[in-house]
């Protein structure tokens, strides 16, 4: 009888020891780098989304506005280069490689800003179904990667907090040597914007 | 024997409890208006008649296939551009269900003469940004500028049911398709966070309610032991009064990454 009590006890001391580690925070800081990780999988996934969106809408354009070559050019160098530009999960500590990625991004959404407002010197080509149905396209993806990188930026936040508070502080300073804090965005949602072209 | 250090324990325990109750953040409260049914009309400027045809017409359409279509007017969208303000309304509202992400919100700012179609992740490749952009700019837009928002708003909400509806295999598809990634994908919702946050130490209180069971056999017993389950009680009486917020009409739990429209008039 007395044996069985004691084993059970030992069993739910293991069982308590266990659950109080992890009502800790233990589990805290892998859980929010996943988040963080896979809420940057969602911002690149959006950045390629529009670049997908990109050769068509060149080419559309191009039908309308042939003398328009800078522009367009411009975009396509802009595409290619922010295309082959990829921060890994892995480097997301790295703050140098986030604000590469960042910039080419920003070069391109500025050549997009140029095409579009160049666009609008041409009647043919903005009532064109194909263009208006891309305008539109592009306009939501634009959208979805702010709401992206509102959602990263939050996930990297309370990631970052969770490294640098209690009780999460102790863990990362003792089993999770290896979580470094993550990098932001620096640039505001205004740069982001379409910036406006002067002739 | 063991009964010392394991209050000591607990006592130690309970303390962390409450450090880290009080250190949990208060969750902003933006200025959203509240979901008081599929048709919040709080800048006024639809007809009785016409919301009651438009619930009508939302419930079956949600009794029908599940998707939540929500019809909210605004006298203010708080200075903020039309888009961050209804993705932070949709994801308040939590329209759609949690693991098909099928909602969508039509939202009307008529001061700011500005509109958006926000689509839940489930519905992106149904009610696609191109659809949305057309629906707003072919059907609304133009009986919004006559002052007709009885008309553009039943528009709207007639041709969002038509594409949401008509290729049936396709809408059936596609939420599937972006469920699990919108589920694991998106933040945790407060209230998830507070249940995460919950579920260990409930667990914790019922292992000691064991424990507390094993030592009472054994005349053990003492009173700290009913500060702690006590304590437990407690929590999870808040719990339940966090969640009780049924009755009438409430989101399913969808979210939304920002996919729809936006136009203005």
């Amino acid at each position: 009888m007395s044996t069985i009590v004691s084993r059970l006890r030992a069993i739910a001391f293991a069982v308590a020891a266990g659950l109080v580690v992890a009502s800790c925070g233990f589990n805290t800081i892998p859980t929010l780098e996943e988040t963080a990780k896979a809420q940057w999988a969602e911002v690149e996934n959006q950045y390629q989304r529009r670049a997908d969106l990109i050769p068509n809408l060149v080419e559309t354009v191009q039908g309308y506005a042939k003398q328009e070559k800078d522009v367009l050019t411009a975009v396509t160098e802009a595409r290619a280069k922010a295309t082959s530009i990829h921060v890994d999960a892995a480097d997301l500590t790295d703050p140098e490689k986030v604000k590469q990625m960042q910039d080419a991004q920003n070069t391109l959404s500025g050549a997009l800003g140029r095409l579009l407002s160049v666009s609008e010197n041409y009647p043919e080509l903005k009532s064109n179904q194909n263009f208006l149905a891309l305008q539109a396209q592009l306009e939501g993806t634009e959208n979805r990667i702010a709401v992206a990188r509102k959602d990263y930026i939050g996930a990297v936040q309370a990631y970052n907090i969770e490294l640098r508070t209690f009780p999460g502080v102790i863990w990362a300073s003792t089993f999770f040597r290896g979580a470094k804090p993550m990098a932001e965005f620096t640039a505001t949602q205004g740069a982001e914007a379409t910036p406006k072209v002067k002739f | 024997m063991f009964a010392r250090p394991l209050r000591v324990f607990a006592a130690a325990l309970l303390l962390a409890l409450v450090v880290a109750l009080i250190g949990l953040p208060a969750s902003a409260a933006p200025d959203l208006p509240a979901l008081t049914g599929r048709v919040v009309d709080n800048a006024h400027i639809l007809s009785a008649t016409k919301r009651a045809d438009l619930e009508g017409k939302l419930a079956d359409l949600e009794a029908k296939s599940g998707i939540q279509l929500v019809v909210a007017t605004v006298p203010s969208i708080g200075g903020q551009a039309i888009e961050p303000y209804a993705n932070a309304l949709f994801r308040a509202w939590r329209l759609g269900e949690a693991k098909n992400n099928n909602g969508v919100l039509f939202l009307v700012a008529p001061n700011q003469h500005r509109m958006r179609i926000e689509v839940g992740y489930g519905l992106e490749g149904t009610l696609t940004d191109a659809t949305s952009k057309l629906i707003i700019a072919n059907a609304v837009a133009p009986r919004f500028k006559a002052g007709d928002f009885d008309g553009g708003v039943g528009r709207a909400v007639d041709d969002i049911i038509t594409v949401l509806t008509t290729d049936s295999a396709n809408w059936r598809k596609s939420p599937d398709l972006r469920g699990h990634q919108g589920s694991s994908k998106g933040i945790l919702p407060p209230f998830f966070v507070f249940l995460i946050v919950l579920a260990p130490i409930v667990v914790i209180v019922t292992v000691f309610a064991v424990l507390f069971i094993v030592a009472w056999r054994r005349g053990g017993l003492g009173s700290g032991w009913v500060v702690s389950t006590g304590a437990g009680g407690g929590f999870r009486s808040s719990r339940e009064s966090s969640s009780g917020d049924s009755g009438g009409f409430s989101g399913g739990g969808g979210s939304s990454g920002g996919g729809g429209a936006s136009g203005d008039w």
